[in-house]
């Protein structure tokens, strides 16, 4: 049987206070381990390697180039395609204004609905148990079936928009046509489709509350509000970091729903980043449209970071 | 089995990573594009045997196809045809990618205009022209699929992106179908609107769809026939008078398209007219087979909006050469992906696909039985310009001037609306 050089250097000899060998002693040893062990995390980095850090790292060289995404010719850019997406394309600077406009209204919309729907839907009654289900189901439901749905009900001709205002001697609108409202109802959808689940995160976060907490704010006259301010919002705050995060995210990549709400490619009124990005790539300009994914990568990581710094809504200490 | 360090282990995952960043950096494109200098060769011949993939996006077509390969498939042993079938908009973002390695699309189907031109750069398409196919087409008609001297694609489908329009309506206002000039087809429309009809249903909010007026507004209107060639290349311009003098005609038309028409998609459109409430769907030809299953009875004919004033316009109408065949000069089956499209180029099976799917075939010598086609024929002897959208390469170019009409239509003024398109244009030269 063989000893471990480490286990031999770190014996003392016999007599003797010092040690064998300090240097040795000093030295980490490295572990010696069955090499299947790192067998089974290689699945998983195979995976990460060959489906992120590839493209990733791909999708920075093809943003220096011009590469067309066909032929094997190209050129090397610098950074001119980054300089032209900000300065000499308007339909991404268009594309990048209603995306951060969208953003900012599924945000605050979703948001507040999620929290009143929680707060209306804490209680377990047979009732809010349905409502629940109910408002949570479009959560379960494709992007593309969504999108479908809206769109149908968004149609001026034969929507259920139009027709339930027609009963009503009302003229309804060309909701998707008209330019100046296509995002806010894409919005409408947006919100209806992800509300059910941060709601759910809510109500997570609400039936943590300890009742007793309310019992002694009612014993002290604290009104609904007072208990909200007070009691309610402390301990759903850190749940409310985690909705806006999410919902940031979510609604930088509405990719599926609006192609599937407007149609590829959809009009300028409703194209977003991603919706852009898919564009340039369809139209052949691959350089081009790995230099937008990175600055749209970086848009939303920069978004995120902001947004965590200055809502600062996880509370600290204990 | 002997054991590594947890160092040797790091070591090799580190080693691993550095390969994975080492190839993600090797130069894009590769040097996997088929073809090359020399230019596209013929297809290679040998025995017609073995799997052959038929790439194309024509899911409607999919049973007419399958009768088709039985019918193939009995005049050859052996051979096996596939149909790999995507939607339109996945075809256009990935087929060519999906082709290059040959293992599907043996033979396939190209859009006109940017497709078929992204296709002929990346080498994709063998050379045709000494096919037996070529001879069964019209001779007019295969401008479509030539780079140059080579003939390397076949456009299969003739469709007229012009109005339909339900003949019934039009009798029962007294409604001319063939209005010699602008002020007779403006003439026209108020007399369908009169008799309680929508005169044009059009799919404002379907940018495709909604496209395909602008080749019949454009054509007797534009000073060349390369023009949106020539608005790419910044030799015309949106806000030039006679795109100017084109979109007041949008204007014109306006108050005879459905209300909110902006808004609408394609189904709708298709639904008000099928359903006799519009007296003419403003796609094309291309709908008959959507708007018969729609429940559409009443026979349909074709109107061309002459936008002349005199009525001496250059054409009668538009039509686009489409369904571009090809053989994929990366499979590895090229004998067998050839002969089916020599097969489906025979006016048998050419008129076996037409009268199936009403779409009319640039097929020669080819029997027209089914009744809408029968109708619509007279449209293939007629002065007809190749759909001039189809010219623009860059499509947000192409989108961005066919946006202006969309506009016009919804009450951008026409300077306003042509000077939104020029600016996206200048940015694109």
């Amino acid at each position: 049987m063989s000893i471990h050089p480490g286990t031999a250097a770190k014996r003392k000899a016999p007599g003797s206070n010092a040690p064998a060998n300090p240097a040795k002693v000093r030295r980490r040893s490295p572990t010696r381990v069955n090499p299947a062990l790192y067998l089974f995390p290689l699945p998983a980095v195979a995976v990460v390697a060959f489906f992120l850090v590839m493209p990733t790292l791909q999708a920075f060289q093809y943003a220096i180039t011009d590469w067309n995404g066909f032929s094997a010719a190209f050129n090397y850019v610098g950074v001119d395609n980054f300089v032209r997406a900000f300065t000499k394309d308007s339909l991404f600077t268009n594309a990048l204004t209603n995306n951060l406009k969208f953003v900012l209204l599924v945000v605050i919309a979703q948001t507040v609905f999620s929290l009143v729907l929680a707060l209306l839907l804490t209680k377990n009654s047979r009732g809010s148990i349905l409502l629940r289900a109910l408002f949570f189901f479009p959560t379960i439901l494709s992007s593309v079936s969504v999108a479908f749905i809206w769109k149908f009900i968004y149609d001026p001709n034969f929507g259920l928009a139009n027709s339930v205002l027609r009963t009503v001697g009302v003229d309804g609108g060309a909701y998707l046509g008209n330019d100046a409202q296509a995002l806010y109802w894409v919005a409408v959808t947006q919100v209806w489709f992800h509300s059910g689940q941060m709601m759910v995160v809510y109500i997570a976060g609400l039936q943590a509350i300890p009742r007793e907490l309310y019992e002694a704010a009612e014993m002290d006259g604290a009104n609904k509000w007072q208990q909200f301010k007070s009691i309610t919002w402390p301990f759903v705050a850190p749940a409310t970091s985690i909705v806006v995060a999410y919902t940031t995210v979510q609604s930088f990549k509405a990719f599926d729903l609006i192609l599937g709400i407007a149609g590829n490619p959809p009009k300028a009124a409703l194209d977003i980043l991603s919706t852009r990005i898919y564009s340039t790539f369809a139209n052949s300009e691959f350089g081009y449209a790995a230099a937008q994914s990175i600055i749209f990568m970086a848009m939303i990581a920069l978004v995120t970071w902001l947004q965590r710094r200055l809502l600062r809504l996880t509370p600290k200490g204990d | 089995m002997s054991q590594i360090s947890r160092r040797q282990a790091v070591a090799l995952l580190g080693a691993l990573g550095f390969g994975a960043a080492a190839a993600a950096c090797a130069g894009p494109g590769g040097s996997t594009a088929p073809g090359g200098a020399s230019g596209p060769a013929a297809p290679s011949t040998g025995a017609v045997t073995g799997k052959v993939s038929f790439a194309h996006w024509r899911g409607e077509d999919k049973a007419v196809f399958d009768e088709l390969i039985k019918r193939f498939a009995a005049k050859h042993d052996g051979v096996e045809i596939a149909q790999d079938i995507s939607t339109s908009n996945d075809y256009n973002a990935q087929a060519l990618q999906k082709l290059r390695g040959g293992s599907i699309g043996d033979a396939f189907a190209t859009f006109r205009g940017s497709q078929f031109k992204n296709f002929t750069e990346a080498g994709i398409y063998t050379e045709l022209k000494d096919s037996k196919a070529v001879g069964n087409y019209q001779k007019g008609l295969l401008s479509a699929g030539r780079n140059g001297d080579s003939q390397l694609g076949l456009p299969y489908q003739v469709v007229f992106p012009m109005p339909m329009a339900n003949v019934d309506l039009f009798d029962k206002a007294g409604a001319e179908i063939a209005p010699k000039n602008w002020d007779a087809f403006l003439g026209m429309c108020e007399k369908l609107a009169s008799a309680g009809v929508i005169p044009i249903s059009w799919p404002g909010g379907d940018v495709g769809n909604g496209g395909q007026l602008f080749n019949c507004m454009i054509a007797n209107n534009a000073p060349v026939d390369d023009m949106c060639a020539q608005i790419e290349q910044g030799k015309l311009k949106c806000t030039d008078d006679w795109f100017l003098k084109m979109l007041g005609q949008y204007k014109d038309l306006a108050p005879f398209v459905q209300p909110n028409a902006t808004g609408t998609a394609v189904e709708p459109a298709q639904n008000l007219f099928s359903q006799g409430k519009a007296a003419m769907l403003a796609t094309g030809s291309y709908h008959i087979a959507a708007v018969r299953g729609l429940g559409a009875k009443f026979p349909i004919d074709l109107v061309f909006p002459n936008t002349t004033s005199d009525g001496n316009g250059k054409y009668e109408g538009a039509y686009n050469a489409t369904f571009i065949l090809g053989v994929n000069s990366a499979s590895k089956n090229q004998a067998a992906a050839a002969a089916w499209i020599d097969f489906l180029s025979e006016p048998e099976n050419a008129g076996y696909y037409a009268n199936q799917t009403a779409q009319h075939v640039s097929v020669d010598k080819v029997e027209y039985t089914n009744p809408d086609l029968k109708r619509l024929s007279p449209w293939l002897q007629k002065k007809t310009a190749l759909a001039a959208r189809f010219q623009f390469n860059n499509l947000d170019v192409r989108n961005a001037v066919e946006a202006s009409a969309t506009a016009v239509i919804s009450g951008t003024s026409p300077e306003q609306a042509a000077a939104a398109a020029q600016k996206i244009v200048d940015e694109r030269l």
